[in-house]
């Protein structure tokens, strides 16, 4: 639609004023350019939705809209702000532009009403605390009915889906609200939060408060935009009208990268040809048990994928941290002893900053790669160039890992893990963050390395993906409530599982 | 947005009192072990020594802890940020030193280095903050300039204190000890500062998670920066009382706050990783190690002995704290 | 932390790229050294070997114990050894006390034995009563002190004429002690670099919980790293006894020096980067500057005053070098949520 050189004034306005212009802006990174001559016009009212691979340059524009980067090139003009005036965090600030972000920024150590204070800056005088309390306990009533969050608790020692309420209604505590960026909002959300805050949000852009909506769920993109842009290479390729665009569609302007999963299968399994028949081993005994606090049991086989669904945050996290470390004295959990671990959390617990690649990757490896406590320069150099070219780690192996997108630290997380030829692999929510074509092959992978007799155990926050495991556990409040073949795992049917029990009573 | 008189349907009303209270007691938990380690000291003492318990006793066994609570306090606050001040004994004693040479001398120039102390602080929390160095190495490598400069004015303990200074030393009201009353205040004022302003908020805000702190517009610089200035002027308070008790300056007389200090804020409820203060656990704490001194001295123990047995009375409080948390956790 | 990561900076030319990446972290502490070397034979004006020759009969020692605090330090943020000071007072003691009865052997083992112990008191703290290093290591500097006064109120003796001759023997001109902690410097490299033990090191220090999560014993490696700065600094302590005298004060100047040492050496501070070449051209640094400090006729108080400063000095100064943060943790997110920083501090992209 648009290259490069063009430049498309994409216009939301329909006649009616526009809140915010982007004006022909370009963003670089030494040697990336994040953005190149974007122009975009937001109408008041209007939700707009961004959508694209990893690396396309959303969270760059949505950062440059809410004033916390300048722009190289080019222009943000705000209606009501002076013109020429620099668009700073604080100009925005002013304007009424609040942003939700993508990782979750609140300070654990504070209070759901001191964190709300720390954004909020209305003068509030000598009773600050009883006001801050007031206002983000009404934001939370108006925005997620019935949310359970007392504004005393420490956001900390909230679960996931809580805080990430929390931080929207953070946002949304300000008397101007004129734009609201969410990026990626609904990621720790459950489906019935996720569904209030649409609600809300149509109830508030019926008043003329405009939204940017950044997410990798396409159906939620497509569902509540008016307009949805899609973004490639720095550059915005496609505009499509919300609501009736196909979600493939849009995966088709985001880029053709879906089809390489082909490409990493054919890779894979002619790695694993080299190596051993893929076992049947399916049939065999359970290497795994779990028992729940009221006795149901999770298993599993050698080579079967296990998939752990549910709302997000109902105890499946748990159920991984004592598969990987059980303790001396359980006994109710039954592991194999080599096991490995992919963390959740990349950014705190996952990669080792200072180190390349090729020392991230093969680090849970380095008791086969020597002898005596010795670890082999050669032997390691090996499994590392091998792992990168299966799975086409961008940079190679001696690149440093915190020059990698994030897409491709997961890839060497998750091949970290399986390199370390362990029987039982554990993945926490590997897809957060992650593009579609990512994604892809990942499962490839996972699919493969199942095959030739490990265990996998994973959790997603996205109960889509269930459909790719042989067995489905559905969680609710740290208990096991259904256990469904991966070919009957469908959307609706775990989240109809999940309310099974106790309907309505959503915490 | 809806404001406090049109509130939405089915608003939930704020938490109530008793709520408040339970959630405060559950928040502050931690710092409920220095409480009872303080009561099982002072039962201990006056099983001892049955004249603790008197108005004299207790000004008598209290005295010593009155610049610890001062110095607990500042070292909770510059905890509060996610950093640690190893130089608190090495700046109280120059600070003694200062008040009992030039301040006495000169009080001009006096009141001036103790204001250039806190220029250096907020000096200090700027250089933490913008290079990013750990604020343990760069307090070591302050605690040896402090030691110098204490060294340089006054080689020998001796001096002797201005009139004024130790007039509030020797101040003894009728119905309540003098230390009580002091250690009060200071309590009363960090815990002003540090959990009831918007400042304070901030402060934790910055040890807690300082990323989001500068996303909302916040300069991280200023806030350390007025965290270390705020902490500096409480330390120098803190060896002005110290130097109002003995009239005279030392600059080894508090060779070891630093571990006092930090022991005190971790018993009272602090941790390591920032975020938290609690200063009335803070005061407590530093109250029963204060106390254990004074406990060390009433069984009349080797003076060789002494440090052994305060190490691991700190190593055995400590510990204690890590097993009431478990236990409260589980 | 960068406090400004939204501006990236542009990039620099090849050359000068080139010249950063084959720097040395040791660099600057060798160019200190050099500085000061030109300064006392300046001011002295004997020969330029002689200072050189005299300080190598120091630096082992310091070298000793500061790769000890050096494997300490790299654990990562939080983690340093205040007791290594003590130790080595202690240690001293147990040398002669032992040597005098059983031998120099015995004794040195005596020092490494009582290092280990003391050690083993804050691994105790850190790992079952999981008190924080600083606070255990501090605990301990202060039962280590005690034990140390009785120590010397028990014994009077010198230290054996075996192990004083030991530790002045020469070989082609440069001290044992110094080819021999050389030797061990070299198998701290090959330790670090090719051990499982050593990469569980220095994974440890950049991140914890990662190291945790990739499967590494981080628990074993925190509490055999901190008893490995104790046996170094019982070893140091043992030898002193015989270079110097057995003393309650022997050991006190080597907390901050040793700390000083690693600093300026290059090894992160925030750990996870250990740099044992460093340690030696850092004390070499140091003992000359002690040395030139003494020549002038500087103060004690002067003395510690210019050690303090230059200590918050480098720190400050090598924070900037290489760019490091507060914690590799914190700096990671830091680049995660904020691209820029990433070119910028790995002047390294593909795309």
């Amino acid at each position: 639609m648009t290259s490069t050189e063009t430049t498309a004034i994409v216009d939301g306005t329909r006649g009616g004023t526009a809140l915010l212009t982007v004006d022909a802006v370009s963003k670089r990174y030494g040697k990336t350019q994040a953005l190149s001559t974007v122009s975009v016009e937001l109408g008041e009212g209007e939700i707009l939705g961004l959508v694209g691979h990893n690396g396309a340059g959303k969270s760059t524009l949505v950062r440059l809209l809410a004033g916390r980067e300048a722009s190289d090139t080019g222009a943000i003009r705000v209606a009501g702000l002076p013109e020429g005036a620099a668009f700073t965090a604080a100009a925005a600030e002013r304007a009424g532009i609040r942003m939700v972000y993508q990782e979750l920024a609140l300070c654990p150590d504070l209070t759901v009403a001191e964190n709300a204070a720390l954004s909020d800056r209305r003068p509030t005088g000598a009773l600050w605390r009883r006001r801050a309390e007031r206002r983000i306990q009404d934001t939370l009533d108006e925005v997620f009915p019935g949310h359970g969050i007392s504004v005393l608790d420490r956001s900390g020692e909230m679960p996931m889906a809580q805080r990430q309420m929390v931080e929207i209604a953070r946002a949304l505590c300000t008397d101007r609200l004129r734009l609201l960026i969410l990026d990626e909002p609904t990621e720790s959300l459950g489906v019935d939060a996720a569904e209030a805050l649409y609600r809300y949000l149509h109830r508030r852009t019926a008043d003329g408060v405009s939204a940017v909506l950044v997410s990798h769920r396409m159906h939620e993109v497509v569902g509540h935009s008016d307009r949805i842009l899609v973004m490639k290479d720095g550059s915005i390729v496609g505009q499509y009208p919300g609501g009736t665009t196909a979600e493939s569609t849009l995966l088709a302007a985001m880029g053709g990268e879906v089809s390489t999963d082909t490409g990493t299968l054919e890779r894979v399994e002619a790695e694993l040809d080299d190596q051993e028949q893929p076992a049947a081993a399916r049939e065999g005994a359970a290497v795994l048990a779990l028992t729940d606090s009221r006795g149901r049991e999770l298993t599993a086989r050698p080579g079967e994928i296990i998939g752990l669904a549910g709302l997000a945050g109902q105890g499946q996290e748990g159920v991984l941290a004592r598969l990987w470390a059980p303790g001396l004295l359980s006994r109710s959990v039954t592991v194999p002893s080599s096991r490995a671990y992919v963390p959740g959390d990349r950014q705190v617990s996952g990669i080792f900053p200072l180190w390349t690649v090729a020392e991230n990757l093969t680090i849970a490896a380095t008791r086969a790669l020597g002898r005596f406590g010795f670890v082999s320069g050669a032997r390691k150099r090996e499994l590392a160039s091998t792992w990168v070219d299966m799975l086409r780690v961008r940079g190679g192996a001696a690149a440093p890992i915190t020059s990698l997108s994030g897409g491709n630290q997961q890839k060497v997380l998750i091949a970290r893990a399986f390199a370390a030829d362990a029987e039982l692999v554990l993945l926490d929510d590997p897809f957060r963050g992650v593009d579609v074509a990512t994604k892809n092959e990942i499962y490839t992978l996972m699919k493969a390395e199942a095959r030739s007799g490990r265990t996998i155990v994973w959790y997603s926050t996205d109960n889509k993906e269930m459909a790719h495991c042989d067995r489905v556990y559905v969680f609710r409040a740290g208990r096991i409530v259904s256990e469904m073949p991966g070919s009957d795992a469908t959307e609706q049917r775990i989240i109809a599982d999940s309310f099974d029990e106790t309907e309505g009573e959503l915490r | 947005m809806t404001t406090a008189l049109e509130r939405p349907r089915g608003a939930s009303a704020l938490p109530g009192a008793a709520t408040r209270i339970r959630t405060g007691a559950v928040q502050g938990s931690p710092a409920v072990l220095s409480i009872v380690a303080m009561i099982a000291i002072v039962i201990l003492a006056a099983v001892i020594q049955p004249g603790v318990l008197s108005m004299n006793g207790i000004t008598l066994m209290l005295t010593a802890a009155v610049p610890l609570v001062l110095a607990t306090q500042a070292q909770m606050i510059i905890m509060a940020v996610g950093d640690i001040d190893l130089g608190v004994g090495a700046l109280l004693g120059l600070v003694t030193v200062i008040a009992a040479t030039v301040l006495t001398t000169s009080p001009a120039l006096g009141l001036a280095m103790l204001a250039g102390i806190v220029v250096v602080y907020a000096l200090l929390g700027f250089i933490i903050q913008r290079r990013g160095v750990p604020s343990i190495i760069i307090t070591l490598g302050m605690s040896f300039v402090w030691l110098g400069l204490g060294l340089e004015l006054l080689p020998t303990p001796g001096g002797q204190t201005p009139e004024w200074l130790s007039a509030i030393g020797q101040w003894r009201p009728e119905l309540i000890p003098a230390p009580l009353v002091l250690i009060a205040v200071a309590t009363v004022v960090a815990w002003l500062i540090a959990r009831r302003s918007r400042f304070g908020t901030r402060l934790r805000a910055l040890g807690s998670q300082p990323a989001t702190l500068e996303k909302l517009g916040w300069s991280l610089v200023r806030t350390r920066m007025a965290a270390y200035a705020v902490a500096a002027v409480l330390l120098i308070l803190a060896g002005l009382v110290m130097a109002s008790q003995t009239r005279s300056g030392d600059v080894n007389s508090a060779g070891n706050f630093a571990l006092m200090t930090i022991a005190a804020v971790i018993l009272g409820g602090g941790n390591f990783a920032g975020g938290r203060a609690f200063p009335v656990g803070a005061a407590f704490g530093a109250i029963t190690l204060g106390l254990i001194t004074v406990l060390l001295s009433l069984v009349s123990l080797p003076s060789s002995f002494q440090s052994a047995a305060q190490g691991l009375i700190v190593l055995a409080v400590l510990a204690g704290r890590v097993i009431t948390e478990r236990f409260i956790r589980s | 932390m960068t406090s400004a990561p939204t501006i990236a900076t542009p990039t620099q030319h090849p050359a000068v790229e080139r010249i950063r990446t084959l720097w040395p972290a040791w660099g600057w502490s060798l160019v200190g050294t050099l500085v000061v070397l030109v300064a006392v034979i300046g001011v002295s004006g004997g020969s330029p070997l002689q200072p050189l020759s005299q300080a190598l009969t120091l630096v082992p020692y310091l070298v000793l114990v500061a790769i000890g605090q050096m494997l300490v330090i790299t654990l990562g943020p939080g983690n340093i050894d205040v007791s290594v000071g003590t130790n080595v007072s202690m240690a001293s003691y147990a040398s002669v006390a032992v040597g005098a009865a059983a031998g120099p052997g015995a004794g040195l083992a005596a020092a490494v034995g009582a290092g280990l112990a003391a050690a083993a008191c804050s691994v105790i703290a850190i790992l079952v009563l999981r008190i924080p290093p600083i606070i255990a290591t501090l605990a301990t500097s202060l039962i280590v002190s005690s034990a140390t006064l009785m120590l010397a109120d028990a014994n009077r003796s010198g230290a054996p004429a075996e192990l004083r001759s030991f530790v002045n023997a020469r070989v082609l001109g440069v001290p044992l002690t110094a080819v021999l902690v050389a030797i061990l410097t070299v198998a701290v490299v090959i330790v670090l670099r090719r051990t499982r033990f050593g990469l569980a090191v220095v994974a440890t220090g950049q991140n914890s919980v990662a190291a945790a999560k990739a499967g590494l014993p981080t628990r074993t490696v925190t509490g055999v790293t901190y008893l490995i700065s104790g046996a170094l600094a019982g070893l140091a302590g043992g030898l002193l006894a015989a270079f110097i005298s057995p003393s309650t004060s022997l050991g006190t100047s080597y907390l901050l020096d040793s700390v000083a040492v690693v600093v300026i050496g290059g090894t992160l501070i925030a750990g996870g980067r250990p740099v044992p070449v460093g340690v030696w051209t850092g004390a070499l640094f140091f003992v000359l500057l002690s040395g030139l400090l003494n020549l002038l006729g500087l103060s004690v108080g002067a003395q510690n005053i210019l050690k303090g400063l230059l200590v918050v000095l480098v720190v400050v100064i090598s924070s900037a070098a290489t760019g490091t943060g507060r914690s590799t943790v914190r700096r990671l997110r830091a680049s995660l949520t904020l691209p820029g920083t990433t070119t910028k501090q790995r002047n390294n992209t593909d795309g």
